[in-house]
């Protein structure tokens, strides 16, 4: 059982990387909004811009 | 215009320009995703150079460490994600544009950008371009206090939640442990890794409860928040003592799973805060930027802070009104719906009330400004929900009064349990207290009530129904009885003259009508309102209001009084009466005269609200009967009760007569909800179990009423009821389950049947379907959850 020597004081630092991350999301604001960011994946994949007005339904 | 590859058409050359821009920037995509289109409407094109003025900008925004400015706009006319994607891309491609952030939900864009490259003016110009109406907000404190709970909200509970998930691998490995035999230097270390782990949950996430319980108890009350500080300090303190000393038991699982779920609640309860708040939010910024002041000779634009009472504004269509007022010249359809929840718009003509914060649709208004500032609609109506969320209903405050009582008691269970116990197995006493205070923690109750409150008003203020007491949703959940005042709230309180007999020729036709229109000026009755565009008569003496009668008044030293014909007719009783030609049932008689006799009869017809009989209609269904009680003619009464299948109607009431209607159905055994115009009827209303004002045409700041119906349809009534039963329904399921569990835990926790763990998550639990139960309220609410949805917007393009 000796190895639980070494896992969990390597559980406890991955909880505190874990801690550390979200907290650095909080505070960018990554939690501020939790609705639009879903649509947006649906939204930005990149399509040329089109020549206006000759384009056709293509992509 | 070739759109996604399909030809459209467009409606004007300003939505081409919108869309050609959206196109040339190879945003195209937007006309994929966006909701449909709303109905189009022209905008001005406002002067966003104003916002380039040095006070301006330094109220708007606010310089960063990078000497960036950080600012936030309120943009009205978004619907949805795809409007946040356009605005967003649409920004960055400017020049000096550092960051831009979106958010649909609230309507916000917060922008970094660097002023030396880049003016407000032309951030807030390009956002205008693509269809919107941006409103730079002034950076509040409120504003920044709202996300920075948030924040740290999410932060205690995110250290509680993963905190919580180690102690309990660790909890679980000890408990396996104890059962099968570990070595003790393992076990040992378990402990000393579940210290390490819970003490930032006890000292960082859990604090808020140590602040509460100590603010508590220094007002000398015992909060809810003292026996949960108790417990969670207590298993923790007994905990570390354990693991020093290295025997007894440990309870760091039950101290971080406690913290952790109460922070759950708490933490729905203070979203579904900030949801009912955003709509207040939504009001205070319906004012527009800047108003046209017409005077004699030039028009100037001013910001609205500048208008004062008697100022002539002109409104042009797309503009908000910047105040309440009258109009002067020219009729247009106003879109009140923000306010009123009226989707449908209302045409307002010469003469008409305007409300600040209302849309002009149609036509070019000039109007004299009423009131201003803290007296106009908007600021009242803030005020009003705002004291309906301070004042607590009846069962909170109960709850409230009872808590100190309950966490007493409670504390006087544990400290006999854990003598009990100490005699009995002493090696049990603390694991018992533990499990006893944790399993009767309250605060399920006290945030589910509330909760529950908040929501339900919030979804009525949607529809148009202000709630301004707290007790109000309670009591409109009991009535059965619903008592309707006829004129101004059955009829839309707009009286007309039909018809004008002269009687005893001693005056002019003309003179009658201005003295009547004299006399009429001093009441706020509906009925005065047909009189209230004619020419008065000059100068009058004391003027003297009998309720539900009539008036009394002197001109030129003759004392005359108009209102109901016996009224005026106890004036004159020496004559014998002229005969008044009977009107049919649909008119009202009034009549004036002197103390030698009748002068004159007006007949007046106020014609029925379009959805009366629908209303009462909805109410009966819901077992609530309807009534009629008016000061009017009993036939005209009778045959209004008749139209509207047979609701039965009293006619020829004055005010005292109502109050005692009103008194008798409560003597009666009837809970009475009474619906008035709220300034002729206020004794009655103020009788009633809860009383309903029209508040259409009426002052709201006199409105003494515990509702308000903001628009000019009575249907929100039916699901105010519905709301209300639905809230009080929910109050019940959340009270009768809370004493149930209680009934059940505690006596089990006392004999030390439960571990402090399964205390934990019972309560846990318990409280978590109290809060989820109240959410139901709002998810219901959801159609309408948006407080900008019926805001009207400009859309760039009809496609």
């Amino acid at each position: 059982m000796n190895i639980l020597y070494l896992l969990i004081p390597l559980g406890l630092v991955l909880l505190a990387l874990a801690l550390g991350a979200f907290f650095w999301a909080v505070r960018k604001g990554q939690f501020d909004d939790l609705d639009s960011p879903g649509m947006q994946i649906l939204l930005d994949d990149e399509r040329a811009p089109p020549a206006a007005g000759s384009r056709q339904r293509d992509a | 215009m070739l759109v996604d590859g399909i030809s459209r058409d467009l409606c004007c050359a300003g939505c081409e320009a919108a869309a050609q821009l959206i196109l040339s920037q190879g945003l195209g995509r937007y006309y994929q995703f966006r909701s449909p289109a709303e109905p189009l409407r022209d905008q001005l094109h406002p002067s966003w150079q104003v916002f380039d003025r040095e006070a301006a900008v330094r109220r708007y925004s606010h310089l960063n460490a990078d000497g960036e400015r950080e600012l936030s706009v309120y943009v009205e006319g978004m619907h949805c994600s795809a409007c946040a994607w356009l605005i967003e891309n649409s920004l960055r491609q400017l020049d000096g544009i550092e960051d831009v952030q979106v958010n649909p939900s609230s309507a916000r864009a917060q922008l970094r950008f660097d002023p030396q490259r880049v003016n407000l003016s032309h951030v807030l110009e390009r956002i205008h371009a693509l269809g919107y109406i941006p409103k730079p907000l002034a950076f509040t404190a409120a504003d920044r206090d709202g996300d920075a709970e948030r924040r740290r909200a999410l932060r205690r509970l995110a250290v509680a939640g993963l905190g919580m998930m180690q102690v309990m691998t660790f909890a679980v490995s000890l408990y396996a442990g104890a059962m099968q035999g570990m070595a003790p230097d393992l076990a040992q270390l378990l402990r000393f890794v579940s210290l390490l782990v819970a003490t930032p949950v006890v000292l960082y996430a859990a604090q808020p409860f140590f602040a509460a319980a100590w603010r508590s108890l220094g007002a000398g009350t015992l909060g809810m928040d003292v026996p949960v500080a108790f417990s969670i300090g207590a298993a923790y303190l007994w905990s570390v003592g354990a693991t020093l000393l290295g025997r007894g038991a440990v309870y760091f699982d039950s101290a971080v799973m406690f913290t952790f779920f109460l922070l759950l609640g708490r933490y729905a309860e203070m979203s579904l805060r900030h949801r009912s708040g955003m709509r207040q939010d939504a009001l205070a910024r319906l004012l527009p930027d800047s108003a046209a002041r017409v005077s004699a000779t030039d028009v100037v634009r001013v910001t609205p802070d500048e208008l004062e009472v008697g100022d002539c504004v002109r409104v042009l269509p797309g503009e908000r009104v910047p105040a309440d007022g009258e109009i002067l010249k020219g009729s247009s359809d106003v879109d009140e719906a923000l306010l009123t929840g009226e989707s449908a718009a209302q045409l307002r003509a010469p003469g008409a009330r305007l409300i600040a914060g209302t849309l002009n649709l149609s036509g070019a208004i000039d109007m004299r400004v009423t009131r201003v500032g803290q007296d106009s609609t908007l600021a009242c109506v803030s005020r009003l929900l705002e004291r309906a969320s301070m004042s607590k209903p009846r069962i909170a405050g109960l709850a409230d009064r009872v808590a100190a009582w309950f966490v007493g008691a409670v504390l006087l269970l544990a400290a006999s349990v854990g003598v009990y116990w100490l005699q009995v197995d002493a090696t049990r006493a603390f694991p018992t207290v533990l499990a006893v205070l944790v399993v009767t923690c309250p605060c399920a109750l006290s945030l589910a009530t509330p909760a529950a409150l908040a929501a339900a008003t919030m979804r009525l203020a949607r529809c148009g129904l202000l709630v301004t007491r707290g007790r109000a949703l309670e009591q409109l959940a009991r009535a059965d009885r619903m008592v309707f005042d006829k004129t101004g709230t059955l009829t839309r309180g707009q009286p007309r003259i039909d018809q004008m007999q002269i009687l005893g020729a001693r005056l002019s036709r003309e003179r009658c009508l201005a003295i009547a229109a004299a006399l009429e000026r001093y009441s706020a009755h509906p009925i005065a309102r047909a009189f209230a565009g004619l020419e008065a008569a000059g100068e009058l003496g004391p003027v003297q209001s009998h309720p539900g009668r009539g008036l009394e008044g002197t001109a030129d030293g003759v004392l005359y009084r108009i209102g109901r014909p016996d009224f005026v007719q106890e004036l004159c009783s020496s004559v014998p009466p002229c005969p008044i030609t009977a009107a049919d049932a649909a008119h009202t008689t009034i009549a004036l005269g002197d103390s030698s006799g009748l002068l004159a009869a007006f007949q007046l017809s106020d014609a029925l609200r379009d959805d009366a009989l629908e209303t009462l209609g909805g109410l009966r269904a819901l077992g609530l009967e309807p009534l009629i009680a008016s000061g009017d003619r009993e036939d005209v009464v009778g045959a209004m009760g008749r139209r509207l299948h047979g609701v039965s109607a009293q006619g020829g009431l004055c005010a005292a007569d109502k109050l005692d209607l009103v008194r008798a159905l409560q003597a009666a055994g009837h809970a009475v909800a009474m619906v008035g115009d709220g300034v002729n009827d206020a004794p009655v209303l103020a009788a009633a179990d809860v009383s309903v004002a029209i508040g259409g045409g009426t002052d709201l700041a006199k409105v003494s009423a515990d509702m308000v119906l903001l628009g000019e349809r009575l249907t929100p009534l039916v699901r105010g009821v519905k709301s209300a039963r639905l809230a009080r329904r929910i109050i019940r399921q959340n009270l009768s389950w809370a004493v149930l569990y209680n009934a059940t835990a505690v006596p089990l926790a006392a004999f030390g049947w439960l571990q402090p763990w399964m205390a934990a998550i019972g309560m846990s639990a318990s409280s978590l379907l109290v809060v989820l139960n109240a959410t139901r309220l709002l998810t219901a609410a959801k159609p309408h959850a948006r407080p900008d949805s019926s805001a009207a917007a400009p859309m760039p393009v009809a496609a």
